[in-house]
């Protein structure tokens, strides 16, 4: 709609607009650059390099918290997955269709009460910390991201389609598999994959359950930021950068927000 | 084929009473149409057929099976949906094909079958189409055929036609008779519309706001003798006299507030025709002659003063205040380009009509 | 309880399999651990469930005023957080949503990545501009403006400032998603009964968007209380905020039973404050529909 400009609309917006976006990416820009200084420490340019990255990829340390990031993520992925979307279709016309609120809890709540509560009852049952420990963390999370956005759309698809399937004569089951799930899978993905980087990026968890020995990716930058930077550090951003970028150009076209869960 | 006869069916929603104590019988091999208002608990009868809904009393017969609790995919009953419900990740020979297949059809029968029916609703030439690239009609033609391809006992259409534009509405309902007319099932047709179940039906059942049944037989039988004011006036318009019978030289006048006597005849097996009872007459518009001359040979003759007129093309509505205050509506066949006669806004006009063509109701 | 026709078909296939994993999965991870965190703050030195005795003896040792200030801090920071966010966010949001027509996609697009973006290595890369040893210091020593490095790094307002760029992003994906929604009918009616940019904003745009601005201040404040990294290792150890001294008391000190009491009073606490919001907004909004 065209209206006349007023100061505010030429000089305000765009002024805010540029402001976010500066204040969001300068140190991502600069954490970029500079990973590529071969002077590790100052703002001076000492010339382009790669050696921090040589540093990375030899780093026996990194390779093992991103196996186990890997590991918890695709675990938790798999297991959240499935039983969210059994339980979304199972529950649909029966005692426990609203079964689904409970979900909400997990992530509403804080993640620091979240992580103390498992802290503390894996201790009272003896239960050793480690990867089945952060698998079963991060799983719960998952849950709270599956089981809203497969209801949102699952609902959509059994007010239209599941009642024709049963009226041609098809079981619960086959309307499941021929039906529902067929329609349902763009939705599934990206909650999948949403789960995937909810766990990769997820630290308060991790940091209390995942006992001495195992480390996450987010939990080694913890450890490096505690003890000084290094620009190894800065590479492994980087990259971790890139890779997150690829995965929201993924997103987008799914065209699902994080937000859109609650 | 068999008969659906529905005995003592209650059915509650969120506590409240939709359908209560519900008797209905619909013939075997029939077009039944199911006429009411929104909310008359119409759709609910059909849901409670196909087993979406299951009664909080009372028993569903298909033929003499008890069917109420029979599963869904179980009853030899299929649906056309409002909304077509047709599978998007489908194209149209898969959606046709899908209920053969659960069955556990060969290939080839399924093939030859789905052939078939699609040439039946003239959609041969989109068998491999995918459903987004359908119009309206066409989708819904598909999922007329997906459902008859089960050679089903009982055919259930829930309002089939509201998405459809006018023109394609009409040419539908021809072909929904056709088709009945050849595979001779039952079908149970749902609507609010009552052009369209006049149109189509064989039988049909009016029900009210409150999920009753006022009434139930042919189209014709439902028009010239509704059972009911609300019958009368929901099938069609008519015109609604107050007043109370009176009994005179063995001829029957109905007594009209600041109006004066109507002759009318009353059905000889009514309890009320021989007593001075409160009744409804209910004269339908087209059963009115309208005239600015004096004519002679009706039984009925009123004065009036014409309010309002509106052309609806194949016929005039007049709108006529009688001399109590009331309005009465009248509809003119346009037989001729040029009237003889013109009437216009404020002349007297002369209102007459034969007694026999106009009804007693009771409510 | 009846069943229908679908209730009835679903009988026979044991769908009560099907949905108990994600409910076991729940019960043992959510339920249980909740249960003993409260169970905990509740008893006095026990050995798993052997010879418990209840006592409100850890919650009574709550009343001290430091845990009071702690408390206040983290409310403190949360709100400026979440003021901040919605301060700098709105007119972005707004802009956005309502202003631009080409390459909206591609503003989104970046407008969403940092929200992706690994929480640690945001703040890694505040960590690496702000440290002793870090870009503005080196570069401002080199220039001559200061001569020793600046604190940067472990003061409450990095932490404010950290804490409001890595939250950023959720109070800017609601506001948009509510300003968006907005039928820009209903704008052009504003106007056309003469309204003017300003009223038309105050009266129309700015209560409907009232929804997404609720969302969006829950998703900042309610994780923001309970923040621990981002004073861990921006704050300095002087001052402790709730998620900090959750940390301590479960990590380091090992005393479960006073971190439980703490964990639960600083949830009520939350709750509350919660509850306060949701209703202050739930007023604002019921204006608004009348």
């Amino acid at each position: 709609m065209e209206q006349a400009k007023t100061f505010f609309s030429r000089y305000f917006f765009p002024f805010m607009v540029l402001s976010l976006f500066l204040f969001l990416y300068i140190p991502i820009v600069v954490l970029i650059v500079f990973s590529f200084n071969d002077n590790p420490y100052t703002y001076q340019w000492s010339g382009f390099t790669l050696q921090w990255y040589h540093e990375l990829f030899a780093s026996v340390e990194i390779w093992d918290a991103l196996k186990n990031s890997l590991i918890v993520a695709a675990s938790s992925v798999f297991l959240s997955t499935i039983m969210g979307v059994l339980l979304v279709f199972y529950s649909a016309h029966t005692f426990f269709n609203k079964a689904f609120v409970l979900f909400y809890g997990n992530l509403v709540m804080p993640e620091i009460v979240l992580a103390v509560g498992m802290l503390s009852a894996f201790s009272f049952f003896a239960i050793p910390l480690g990867l089945t420990t952060l698998i079963a963390g991060h799983t719960l999370l998952g849950l709270g991201y599956v089981v809203p956005m497969v209801r949102a759309r699952f609902i959509d698809l059994d007010v239209r389609y599941a009642e024709a399937s049963l009226d041609l004569g098809a079981t619960q089951g086959q309307t499941l598999r021929k039906i529902i799930l067929p329609l349902l899978s763009p939705a599934l993905f990206a909650a999948a994959l949403l789960v995937f980087i909810v766990s990769l990026d997820d630290f308060v968890i991790s940091f209390f359950c995942a006992g001495a020995s195992t480390q996450t990716l987010p939990m080694y930058i913890f450890s490096m930021i505690r003890s000084g930077a290094s620009p190894v550090v800065s590479a492994l951003s980087t990259v971790l950068l890139v890779a997150s970028s690829l995965l929201v150009l993924i997103f987008s076209s799914l065209q699902i927000k994080k937000t859109d869960v609650l | 084929m068999r008969s659906i006869r529905l005995e003592n069916i209650t059915k509650l929603y969120d506590g409240e009473i939709i359908i209560e104590k519900l008797n209905l019988t619909i013939p075997s091999g029939k077009f039944f149409a199911l006429l009411g208002p929104s909310g008359s608990g119409k759709t609910t009868i059909l849901r409670l057929i196909a087993g979406f809904e299951k009664a909080d009393g009372g028993s569903i017969f298909l033929g003499d099976k008890n069917i109420t609790n029979t599963p869904i995919n179980e009853r030899r009953v299929n649906t056309v949906f409002q909304n077509y419900a047709l599978f998007p990740h489908m194209n149209v020979f898969d959606n046709v094909a899908y209920g053969l297949r659960i069955k556990g059809f060969a290939a080839d029968i399924v093939e030859q079958r789905v052939i078939k029916v699609l040439k039946t609703v003239n959609l041969e030439k989109y068998i491999y189409k995918s459903i987004t690239q359908l119009s309206g009609g066409q989708q819904q033609r598909v999922a007329l055929a997906r459902a008859i391809v089960n050679e089903p006992e009982v055919l259930l259409l829930d309002e089939p036609l509201a998405a459809l534009d006018l023109k394609m509405r009409e040419r539908m309902l021809i072909e929904l008779i056709e088709l009945q007319d050849t595979l001779k099932t039952t079908f149970v047709y749902v609507t609010h519309d009552q052009f369209e179940a006049l149109t189509v039906a064989d039988y049909m059942a009016i029900m009210n706001h409150d999920g009753e049944i006022e009434q139930v037989g042919t189209p014709k039988q439902v028009y010239e003798f509704p059972v009911s004011s609300f019958v009368a006036n929901f099938v069609g318009t008519t015109n609604l006299l107050k007043g109370t019978l009176h009994l005179r030289d063995g001829q029957q006048f109905l007594a009209i507030d600041s109006l004066g006597e109507v002759a009318v005849v009353a059905q000889p097996d009514k309890p009320w025709a021989s007593e001075e009872s409160s009744l409804i007459l209910s004269i339908r518009p087209e059963k009115i002659d309208i005239s600015k001359t004096e004519e002679s040979g009706f039984s009925n003759h009123l004065k009036g003063i014409v309010q309002s007129i509106v052309y609806h093309g194949r016929s005039t509505q007049y709108n006529v205040k009688l001399s109590n205050g009331q309005l009465i509506q009248v509809f003119e066949q346009n037989e001729e380009h040029f009237p003889q006669e013109a009437i216009d806004y404020d002349d007297e006009v002369n209102l007459y009509w034969q007694k026999e063509n106009a009804v007693l109701l009771e409510k | 309880m009846k069943k229908n026709g679908i209730k009835a078909a679903l009988t026979k296939e044991t769908p009560f399999f099907m949905i108990a994993p994600a409910l076991i999965w729940q019960v043992l991870f959510f339920c249980v651990p909740f249960a003993i965190i409260v169970y905990l703050s509740f008893v006095k030195s026990s050995v798993g469930l052997v010879n418990p005795q209840v006592s409100l003896f850890y919650y009574l040792s709550l009343f001290d005023f430091s845990y009071m200030k702690i408390i206040a801090r983290s409310l403190i920071f949360a709100i400026a957080n979440t003021f901040f966010c919605l301060m700098f966010a709105y007119p972005v949001a707004y802009f956005l949503a309502r202003k631009i027509k080409r390459f909206k996609n591609v503003f989104l697009f970046f407008l969403i990545l940092p929200f992706w973006i690994n929480m640690l290595v945001q703040i890694y890369a505040w960590f690496f501009i702000l440290e002793r040893n870090g870009l503005i210091n080196t570069f401002l020593l080199k220039i001559g403006i200061i001569n020793s490095p600046l604190h940067l790094a472990n003061n409450m307002g990095t932490v404010l400032f950290v804490m409001i760029y890595c939250y950023m992003p959720f109070m800017i994906m609601p506001l948009y998603t509510a300003l968006e929604k907005i039928n820009e009918r209903l704008i052009e009616s504003s106007y056309d009964l003469g309204a003017n940019g300003w009223q038309t904003f105050k009266n129309i745009t700015l209560p409907l968007s009232l929804p997404g601005i609720k969302t969006g201040c829950f998703l900042v404040f309610v994780p923001s209380f309970g923040e621990f990294v981002i004073p861990a290792l921006m704050g300095g150890s002087k001052n402790m905020f709730v998620g900090s001294l959750i940390t301590h008391y479960f990590l380091v000190a090992q005393d479960a039973n006073q971190g439980a009491a703490f964990t639960c009073f600083s949830g009520a606490i939350l709750l509350s404050v919660i509850v306060l919001g949701n209703w202050y907004f739930s007023k604002k909004i019921n204006v608004v529909r009348g």
